[in-house]
Parts: C-alpha cells; sequence; structure tokens
C-alpha cells in the first residue's frame, strides 16, 4: 500500500540533485587529453587512453628516458552543413607519462580498438630486483 | 527520518551514465549525428525510438572494469543521451554505425516533408 508523504517528495528532490552531479560528460575535461589509465603488474605496465576519434595514423607514440609521450591529431570531421550542436572537440594534443620503472624499449605493444588506446610495456631487466651474495 | 523509500535507496549503487558529446547536423533529407562513446562495443549498444525520443544507451563491456589501477582518470563508462525528435523523421529508415569510439547516426527525414520540385503542366 502506497500512502503519500510529505518525505517522499523531499527523497525526490535529492535524486534530482544527484543525477545533476552525477550526469557528466565522457570524461573529467580539465585533465589534459587524452584520460589515462595505468595498470602496474609484476613485470609490465598497461596503460590506456580514450581517444575516439582518432586513427592509429594521427599518433604518435614515444619513449623518452623514463616517459612515455602520447601525441596526435584529432582532424575535425566537420561535413559542410549548418550544425544544430557542436560540442566534439578537436585539434592538436600531446600528453607525457612518467613511468614508475625502466622499460624494456624493444619490447612495446599498442593496439587501438574502440577508441581506446592500450600500450603494453614490459619492465627492463635492470629494474627488476636482484639477489646480491654475500661472500 | 528514515522512510522505507529512503532506507532501501541506501542499499542500492546507482549506476553512472554519462551523456556522450554530440554534433548534430541537418540536411533537407537528414539529421547526422555523432557521438562520442569510447569503449563500448556494438552487443552493448541500445538504440531505440519511443514516440518522439531518440534514446542511447550503451553499458560498458564487462572487460573495461579493470581492477587495482596504479593511477586513472577515467573509469569504465555507461552511456545514455536522449534525444527528442519530430514528426519529420522517418522511424524506419535510421543507419547506425560505430566506429573507433564515434557512434554515426543518420535519421532520414520521411518523404512527405522534403521538398519536392512541382512540375508544371504547359497547357496551350
Amino acid at each position: 500500500m502506497y500512502t503519500n508523504n510529505i518525505f517522499n517528495d523531499m527523497i525526490k528532490l535529492r535524486s534530482l540533485f544527484d543525477d545533476f552531479f552525477e550526469e557528466k560528460p565522457g570524461y573529467e575535461t580539465s585533465r589534459d587529453f587524452p584520460p589515462v589509465q595505468i595498470k602496474e603488474e609484476e613485470d609490465r605496465i598497461v596503460i590506456r587512453a580514450l581517444i575516439p576519434g582518432i586513427n592509429a595514423d594521427n599518433i604518435d607514440i614515444q619513449l623518452v628516458d623514463n616517459s612515455l609521450i602520447i601525441s596526435g591529431e584529432k582532424k575535425e570531421d566537420y561535413e559542410n552543413h549548418p550544425y544544430i550542436r557542436r560540442e566534439r572537440l578537436f585539434g592538436e594534443f600531446k600528453k607525457s607519462i612518467k613511468l614508475p620503472f625502466r622499460v624494456k624499449n624493444d619490447d612495446v605493444k599498442a593496439d587501438l580498438a574502440n577508441g581506446i588506446l592500450t600500450i603494453t610495456l614490459s619492465k627492463s631487466e635492470d629494474a627488476k630486483p636482484t639477489r646480491i651474495k654475500i661472500n | 527520518m528514515m522512510t522505507e523509500k529512503n532506507i532501501a535507496r541506501t542499499d542500492e549503487v546507482k549506476k553512472v551514465y554519462h551523456v556522450p558529446l554530440a554534433d548534430i547536423y541537418e540536411t533537407a533529407d537528414l539529421y547526422s549525428l555523432k557521438l562520442e562513446m569510447p569503449g563500448i562495443v556494438k552487443d552493448n549498444l541500445n538504440i531505440v525510438i519511443d514516440e518522439n525520443e531518440l534514446r542511447i544507451t550503451a553499458d560498458a563491456a564487462a572487460a573495461e572494469n579493470v581492477k587495482d589501477l596504479k593511477y586513472a582518470e577515467f573509469y569504465a563508462r555507461n552511456f545514455n543521451r536522449t534525444f527528442r525528435i519530430g514528426s519529420d523523421i522517418d522511424r524506419n529508415k535510421v543507419d547506425a554505425k560505430l566506429e573507433n569510439g564515434i557512434l554515426t547516426l543518420v535519421l532520414h527525414k520521411s518523404e512527405e516533408v522534403k521538398p519536392r520540385k512541382i512540375t508544371i503542366n504547359q497547357l496551350n
């Protein structure tokens, strides 16, 4: 049975506020593009970046010292028609990510799928713990 | 005071939906929509036309839920956005394409509203 309760309206108001603050654009726009995610595993590191609408040809990935630099250009795909709404952003970008350990320069894998770039780097032999024998 | 509804609400985990950024243009024959939905696969995407609403919902793929991250500027995203559409759109003629994290929708206008050239019959 449902009875009317003045607190129901208060709860409704609260969910209105919740929705307002929880519905946000696809990613944090205040951050440098592209937003990244870093997962560290025992002997490798996986970096994922959100780059919707960018082809592999327009992305450049570089390893400099112990930083990974992702740069490129998101080419605008506007067509010659009057637009009702333009929310997407385009332009050049560059982001440097400091890696937590040295990596093997020749063992880097980069995949692009569904607008997500996944870069897998493996830990350099030098960065692995070595046991020191005492004489 | 805690009402029953209030108590029930605190238990459930509310699913957060993001609003995909969109570009829309219109021509004489169609409306074209481009939405940014990175990480969404075809199987998890739902596009529904319900009376005068076009509803686009997408749940993040299970593989997106990566745990134990060292650092994150984004998490698995569910998307939801609703557009109001007029009666000028042909409900049966909607093209959708998902490519590189971008969803492109083409809504064709119905034949009745398209500009039509009227031929003049010469009578003499």
